[in-house]
């Protein structure tokens, strides 16, 4: 359920870094909670983003919540089979429903708040 | 508080659903290997099983209970004879404003049966006792009988395989036996389409979903979650009390003057809603159709170049059209095929003015 090679954050997003590029969507927690997921709303390739910032929208049958950038970066890749397949969030929340690539200044994952996989699971106990 | 519970709510859990408050009652959401867009579909192709025993229910009975009853709530009961059911609303006697609708079941001339939402029936059972006559008698029979909904395409097939009678007309009802134990069961619902609600004692109410969810196994019943049941309503324009009815929403401005009976001498309400009738409403109960991406969502406010024309009462995501749809309280001057503006979190989405249902109807 809470991958051991990804790091999360309090708002229930998960994150995988590769070098300075990092990979983002939502936990399987957050797509559980939000149950059938109908649109994903995500910002343009080139959109600078600052740390706590809404970076988009998931909108379900019955809520809609906002996504956070849990630090600064610059949108280097969005997912677009989400635009028609929304859905992949719900069943496949690592892999093919991954929302964002980001690409980061030096040092701005360091103050990031990311937790471990204990530490988020504490969190949801 | 503490929540009360259906007499299913272990079968529930059991079954890991995700549970809610709903008015009062700790209820079904949605399923694990369902959720709402697949429970939908399960009614619109197949059948869906939902429990929906936190309906309130009650009796009134009496010499001229009929009489009484007609007197009091809007819709015409002379339309309709015995071993029918027929929709209706408890109003206000000052303002007209909905203290509930409700589905009013005729089993005599002396004992017409309630079923209202759960959250007023008492409300709806209290205003009848204040004013009920030496001879009339009106109970809360809230938790002596269950109500377990089965809809969609194949539900006759399932009610059938269960031994339960299915050849009654949509809005009738039939009093029946499964396995020895008393059921009652009417061709009514909330989904648009064909089906029926089982009304079983609340204690023989487990042993029914078991037997409904293995007989219905192979026509591909779901168990369905009240987030479904917000979906599939929502899509035949059916008014939610408490969003589209309320204290504040006459029968007037949700257009539900249908299932008031004008000509009748006496309901409550009567004056306020014939004067607002006449005089014309100041706001009508509208559909919204989504023409972008935007999902309407209750208390959002509706503009037209700018100005306030109204406010969504409910909306949600269209799992049959695949696109957000609602119904809106707006001002007299809108009309059909209009394209408003409604505020969804600061950002603008185009909805355009539809008279619902937003998806054919299938009941009959």
């Amino acid at each position: 359920m809470y991958p051991d090679d990804l790091q999360y954050t309090a708002e229930h997003e998960w994150v995988r870094v590769s070098g300075s590029t990092v990979r983002l969507g939502i936990t399987s927690y957050a797509q559980e909670a939000l149950g059938d997921i109908v649109f994903v709303t995500l910002p343009a390739v080139g959109t600078e983003l600052s740390a706590g910032q809404s970076l988009g929208e998931v909108e379900s049958t019955k809520s809609v919540s906002d996504v956070y950038a849990p630090f600064a970066g610059t949108v280097s890749a969005r997912n677009e089979a989400l635009d028609a397949n929304p859905e992949l969030v719900n069943s496949d929340p690592y892999g093919e429903g991954w929302m964002l690539e980001m690409t980061t200044a030096d040092g701005a994952l360091d103050d990031a708040p990311l937790l471990d996989s204990a530490a988020y699971q504490a969190l949801l106990s | 508080m503490t929540l009360q519970t259906s007499p299913l709510h272990s079968r529930h859990t059991a079954l890991g659903a995700k549970m809610a408050d709903f008015g009062g009652w700790d209820m079904p959401i949605e399923y694990p290997g369902g959720g709402v867009l697949k429970e939908h579909a399960a009614v619109r192709t197949a059948v869906g099983l939902f429990d929906v025993s936190h309906l309130g229910k009650g009796v009134v009975r009496g010499a001229g209970a009929v009489d009484f009853v007609n007197d009091r709530l809007t819709n015409d009961l002379r339309r309709v004879g015995v071993g029918q059911a027929q929709y209706t609303l408890c109003c206000d006697e000052q303002s007209g404003g909905v203290v509930d609708d409700l589905i009013q079941y005729v089993r005599s001339e002396d004992e017409v049966f309630l079923i209202p939402n759960a959250a007023n029936s008492s409300q709806v059972v209290s205003r009848l006792q204040a004013d009920a006559p030496a001879g009339i008698e009106v109970e809360d029979l809230h938790t002596t009988l269950a109500v377990l909904a089965v809809q969609g395409p194949r539900s006759t097939e399932l009610v059938q395989a269960l031994g339960l009678p299915t050849s009654h007309e949509y809005m009738s009802f039939t009093h029946a036996e499964w396995q020895g134990r008393p059921v009652v069961v009417c061709r009514t619902g909330y989904t648009g389409e064909r089906g029926y609600e089982l009304l079983p004692r609340w204690d023989d109410a487990g042993d029914l979903w078991d037997a409904v969810l293995e007989a219905g196994a192979p026509l591909g019943v779901l168990p369905c979650g009240l987030g479904a049941r917000d979906t599939l309503r929502t899509e035949m324009g059916y008014p939610l009390h408490g969003q589209d009815l309320s204290l504040e929403i006459t029968p007037v401005q949700a257009r539900a003057g249908w299932a008031v009976g004008w000509s009748k001498e006496r309901f409550w309400g009567r004056d306020a809603l014939v004067r607002e009738k006449q005089q014309g409403a100041r706001r009508y109960l509208w559909g919204l159709e989504s023409l972008d991406r935007g999902i309407p969502r209750a208390h959002m406010t509706v503009t037209r170049d700018g100005a306030p024309v109204g406010e969504v009462t409910s909306g949600t995501f269209s799992p049959t059209r695949r696109l957000g749809i609602g119904l809106a309280l707006l001002l007299p001057d809108v009309a059909e095929g209009d394209e408003l503006q409604v505020d969804v979190r600061g950002r603008t989405s185009t909805m355009r003015v539809v008279k619902p249902p937003f998806v054919p109807s299938n009941v009959r």
